[in-house]
């Protein structure tokens, strides 16, 4: 079927061939201001068509007649003046919801608008809203940051969103942090949206930031706080040169871990509040971590323009627990798709072999807790971070960051440096001294220096 | 104590707390507070004393660690303030120590009289007097157990050699109930292991100052010769020195020479910050005219026991052995090393204070130099300050003008320092000003000070503080056209949303209307919604236009793979693009209103996509030489190459080639390689034509 513009005839999304399509499909009415909440499983395919009304998937609005394909996803699709939904495919589970927290998320939007305005009036002088979002795992953050986005496009913004939780990726693989700014519509069935490819693509692409992590927690090793500063550098930097931007200001995601807290004193989140000047703070869920974080930042006003309004949003009832199978199915599935696309959106990773000379791999060294203080030590902090490794069977299924700098540089630069990409290790000949890698893209391996992390995990069988 | 450098010393206390292991993790931890809070540096010095002091002795070690870990790691100003209390420090610990983690003190203590490993400063991590004395006092001690050993006592704690018959009691004396520590720390619960006193009570707790660092705020200044600053230092030392020679009588020489080694000593073991390199600049400048000593008048003189342990050949007294029998014990001995001034307290009166404040001192030299209608030093100033230099007629400085010294309990660099800030020729009524909680740096205070106006310094100050800035009062809005529109739409009933956790709850279903009703046009393919208005519609054109483009049915036979991402540069320097902006589609008005510059921008305006063959990608255009700008196209919706022409399989620079085609006469060809087919030509001219740099608007 030809797609024309204006003729919403929009191209049905093509069935993977491993799922058994039930073309039954089932109407659902929902009344003003339900969400239908649904799981679907990875191996399940969930479609859904939005028949009248208006119907929004973690606030971007769902397009008439458009049919949309869920595949491993636990959402929610919420409406405003009731809709009717035509429903296709097998779920996991389902059910709709009368109590939602989406009254909340409205509000918390317009009083970012509010903040946002007044950076417009200001004539770009004051910035926008700098929140942080934070809460255990699987309390609905990357959700609430989703809606916030969206609802922040909708009304005609560009703000930038943060990710610093290396368990999800934003726009990249696991293990990384990433910044983008949203000037377009995110997309409903990809998450975040899609990171540039070498072609067309049809929800317009986002250009992230990249920088490696590469451990699974922001409480083990040391390269999260530089990492932090580092981005917090970039993004600042990158907001004074936009003026859209700066005057939406910037959402930051969470890791769930870092809101756990030593006794009461939450030391990553103070970082990063301090280095992106957060003046908006977030909490979701626990009440605990909102008293104390309402105590801390309460305390500290020097300057009117450096207060934290500190607020608690109630976690949704939707937030389901995330089984570590399913975060693990999530995981490989964004790495899925960074090779390979997701959809319709097919990609053709290349295949190379390369010579393990060719490689400059770093490892991350991790740090064991019962390391001892030695009196002479000069900088504590200054231990390595990363040994230089040669390519083994051990890397096999592993992804390497390829990271901007030059292997002769000094280590922090290397960890603080961007990355270009991933690459993926499909297998490893030590006889032959050969390794052969899957990159995104054709061409020479870059002589960049790599690094390898612990996070994620190995992922078997990219490659068959 | 002001709230932030209370709040800072409690969760450094907390975190020492929890240390009871020699745990690296914990330690570097430990360090990455200290070090980004060097604003508090006193009370987190002061913290960590009172822990070292009142923890238990076998989590000591692990404590000195972190003090060892600081001040190689972050250096002054915690230098500064441990130093001033090292002696103490150190050896109460010491004492209560066992054997074994004596030792590894006494490694400590050899790395701090070198220069920190791997620095380049060449200068040890402590001023050798603070070490020379712990290690005078480990010598006795060294030297008392040797002697010990010869006894077939059981673990004794080492004991000073003493003169006096040694009475061997199974309990310490009563009047001396801070005797030393027995070997094994457990083994004496009941002994209370806080804060031993030796001699008299000099070392009372110093009140924690808080002190704003000058140079938190404070703008690079232009880097200041610290090789200059020290000869001039020396120099007045020498002139100084002359002149006391001849005048031994002169008090106010006696002092000023004092206070001038001190700084000398300061300057040459610790590395300040270029603002208050200046401000002692500015100090010494104004002494240096010779001062006519005109018997001033001190106040009374509180005995102050200085840190800044002056190394003049005094001739103070001797401190003698306590006369009395009682057996003397190590902490007698060790007070008997200290530097010379922790005599008793010395009458109010007494003409010959034994021991100066620096800041009194320099503060006492420079006013009788004023009050000799010499001119004034110059106060203060940061060198991008707005506003005119004080007065400068001469003005003396009463005394009373000056910040009480007497309240500071001690002297230190940082209300020294602090006190250089203060302007010199100030009006004598001015308040001695709080030297802590305000951020922004003290500036003398204009005889009618007015609010921060535009362009002053405080101003200017908070502008380059970039981040959050301040509005300037007379910012007009200069909304940007497409935000203005948001603007512009009714505020009153937003402005109700207050950030706070309750006012999330209300409910005000009636904002939901602008994220829908208000852009009633929406897109089918995508659920993009537009305004009803025209501009709206031009809008929601361009937007099918590019779903139009974007559905290219060629695409997936190039074989689409995923791209690099942005490098970090590139990044900060990227505009994101709205496809429905119109100046991509269509720039025709560009280009007529800049017909003379058409024929060039047409060819710079030419692009290709970055070709897939890696030869081809590092391949330099082989006019020019140089190579290309990658740069991400919408259009294209593809990497490319601006500016770039492909001709018979080489890719050259379109404005290269433009040059070179006049000359040969051949035709520039049309930009090919498009993904776009027959709108390529007009998409060609399309791009974002600002010069070679083009990023994809």
């Amino acid at each position: 079927m030809i797609s024309l513009p204006g003729l919403n005839l929009a191209s049905q999304p093509i069935e993977p061939l491993n799922v058994p399509t039930s073309t039954a499909t089932r109407t659902q009415d929902l009344s003003a201001n339900t969400e239908y909440r649904f799981e679907v499983s990875f191996s399940r395919t969930l479609t859904v068509k939005l028949q009248s009304g208006t119907a929004e998937f973690f606030g971007t609005e769902l397009a008439p007649a458009t049919t949309y394909t869920f595949q491993g996803t636990k959402g929610a699709i919420f409406t405003w003046h009731g809709c009717k939904l035509e429903i296709g495919g097998e779920v996991e589970s389902d059910y709709v919801a009368e109590e939602t927290p989406m009254m909340s998320c409205a509000n918390l939007h317009f009083a970012l608008e509010n903040l946002r305005d007044k950076s417009v009036s200001s004539g770009s002088v004051e910035m926008g809203p700098r929140v942080l979002v934070v809460g255990p795992e699987n309390s609905g953050k990357t959700s609430l940051i989703k809606t916030m986005t969206s609802y922040a496009v909708k009304s005609g913004r560009q703000p930038m969103v943060v990710n610093l939780d290396p368990r999800q990726g934003m726009l990249s693989v696991p293990g990384s942090f990433s910044a983008a700014a949203y000037s377009s519509i995110v997309d409903i069935e990809e998450g975040w949206g899609s990171s540039p490819i070498s072609g067309p693509s049809p929800i317009p692409v986002k250009m992230p930031l990249v920088y490696h992590y590469g451990l699974k927690d922001p409480e083990e090793g040391k390269a999260f706080k530089p990492l932090v500063t580092r981005m917090a550098l970039a993004v600042t930097s990158r907001l004074e040169e936009d003026n859209a931007s700066k005057q939406a200001g910037f959402i930051i995601d969470s890791s769930g871990a870092i809101s756990q807290g030593k006794n009461g004193v939450y030391e990553n989140i103070e970082h990063i509040v301090s280095e992106f000047s957060v003046n908006v703070l977030i909490t979701l869920g626990s009440e605990r971590l909102y008293s104390d974080l309402a105590r801390k930042f309460s305390n500290q006003v020097r300057d009117p323009s450096e207060s934290v309004s500190v607020i608690r949003l109630e976690k949704s009832g939707g937030c389901v627990d995330r089984s570590e199978e399913y975060m693990k199915a999530l995981r490989h599935a964004q790495i899925r798709e960074y090779f390979f696309g997701k959809g319709d959106e097919t990609l053709a990773p290349s295949s190379q072999m390369a010579d393990f000379g060719d490689l400059n791999l770093f490892k991350l060294v991790q740090e064991s807790d019962n390391a001892e203080y030695r009196p002479g030590d000069y900088d504590a902090s200054s231990s390595p971070i990363y040994e230089k490794i040669t390519p083994s069977a051990a890397l096999q299924n592993k992804l390497l960051a390829i990271t901007t700098a030059s292997p002769n540089e000094r280590q922090e630069v290397i960890r603080d440096s961007s990355i270009r990409g991933y690459i993926y290790v499909a297998d490893v000949d030590e006889a032959k001294k050969k390794v052969k890698l899957l990159s995104p893209q054709p061409g020479q391996t870059p002589g960049n220096a790599m690094v390898l992390g612990s996070w994620p995990e190995d992922i078997p069988g990219l490659v068959s | 104590m002001s709230l932030p450098a209370a709040e800072v010393a409690a969760d450094f206390r907390d975190a020492l707390q929890d240390l009871r292991l020699n745990s690296r993790p914990e330690i570097s931890n430990l360090t990455l507070i200290a070090k980004e809070n060097t604003e508090y540096a006193e009370a987190i010095s002061t913290e960590l004393e009172n822990h070292i002091r009142s923890t238990r002795p076998e989590w000591k070690l692990p404590a000195l660690y972190v003090l060892d870990s600081i001040v190689k790691n972050v250096g002054t100003p915690y230098t500064v303030y441990i130093g001033r209390n090292l002696y103490r420090t150190f050896m109460d610990a010491y004492l209560v120590m066992a054997q074994d983690t004596r030792k590894a003190m006494e490694g400590l203590l050899r790395t701090w009289k070198m220069p920190v490993p791997e620095s380049m400063d060449p200068r040890p991590v402590f001023p050798a007097d603070v070490t020379r004395d712990i290690e005078n006092a480990l010598t006795k001690i060294r030297a008392a157990v040797q002697q010990q050993v010869q006894r077939p006592q059981h673990a004794l704690p080492p004991r000073p050699p003493t003169n006096v018959a040694w009475r061997d009691t199974s309990t310490p004396p009563q009047n001396l109930p801070r005797y030393a520590a027995p070997n094994d720390p457990r083994a004496r619960p009941s002994f209370p292991p806080t804060t031993p006193q030796y001699g008299p009570p000099l070392h009372t707790a110093t009140p924690p100052m808080q002190y704003q660092q000058p140079q938190q705020q404070a703008q690079p200044m232009s880097s200041i010769d610290l090789a200059d600053l020290k000869s001039e230092v020396t120099q007045l030392i020498s002139t100084t020195q002359t002149m006391f020679a001849h005048n031994h009588a002169d008090l106010a020489l006696r002092t000023k020479l004092q206070a001038l080694l001190s700084l000398k000593q300061i300057l040459d073991t610790q590395t300040l910050p270029p603002q208050q390199l200046e401000a002692v600049r500015q100090q010494i400048r104004a002494l240096a005219p010779p001062p006519a000593p005109s018997t001033p008048v001190y106040p009374p003189q509180h005995t102050l026991p200085t840190h800044f342990q002056p190394n003049l050949p005094s001739n103070f007294p001797p401190v003698t052995a306590p006369p009395n029998s009682a057996p003397p014990n190590v902490a007698q001995l060790l007070a008997g090393f200290r530097p010379p001034m922790q005599q008793t307290p010395q009458p109010a009166s007494t003409p010959n204070p034994p021991a100066f404040n620096l800041v009194d001192l320099l503060k006492r030299v420079s006013s009788p130099a004023q009050s000799s209608s010499i001119p004034a030093p110059a106060p203060f100033q940061l060198p991008f300050q707005g506003f005119p230099p004080p007065n400068s007629t001469p003005m003396p400085i009463p005394q009373a003008a000056a910040p009480a010294p007497s309240s500071t309990p001690t002297a230190s660099l940082a209300t020294l320092l602090a006190q250089f800030n203060k302007p010199a020729g100030a009006p004598p009524m001015s308040q001695p000003m709080p030297m802590q909680s305000t951020p922004v740096p003290q500036f003398p205070p204009q005889p009618n000070t007015a609010p921060p106006t535009l362009g002053s310094a405080e101003w200017l100050l908070k502008a380059l503080g970039s981040v959050p800035g301040a509005t300037p009062a007379i910012s007009t809005p200069i909304a940007s056209q497409q935000m203005a529109r948001q603007s512009s739409a009714p505020f009153n009933v937003m402005d109700q949303i207050e950030l706070t956790t309750v006012s999330m709850k209300k409910p005000r279903l009636h904002l939901i209307s602008r994220l829908y009703e208000a852009k009633p046009n929406i897109c089918a393919t995508c659920g993009r919604r537009f305004e009803s208005t025209s501009e709206g519609k031009e809008k929601k054109a361009r937007h099918m236009d590019w779903h139009f483009k974007v559905k290219d049915p060629d695409a997936a036979k190039r074989g689409v793979h995923r791209s690099w991402y942005m490098p970090e540069k590139e990044w900060i320097e990227y505009k994101e693009v709205d496809e429905t902006s119109p100046n991509h589609t269509s720039n025709d008005s560009n280009n007529s209103t800049s017909s003379g510059a058409k024929p060039k921008k047409q060819a710079k305006d030419r692009y290709v996509s970055v070709p897939q063959d890696v030869a081809l990608q590092q391949a330099p255009c082989p006019i020019c030489q140089e190579k290309f700008d990658t740069v991400w196209s919408v259009e294209a919706n593809d990497f490319v190459w601006m500016d770039a022409l492909s001709v018979g399989g080489k890719v050259y620079h379109a404005t290269c080639f433009e040059e070179y085609s006049k000359g040969a006469g051949i035709a520039m060809p049309g930009t090919p390689d498009s993904v776009l087919g027959k709108r390529r030509a007009e998409d060609a001219a399309s791009v974002n034509g600002e010069g070679k740099k083009v990023r994809a608007f």
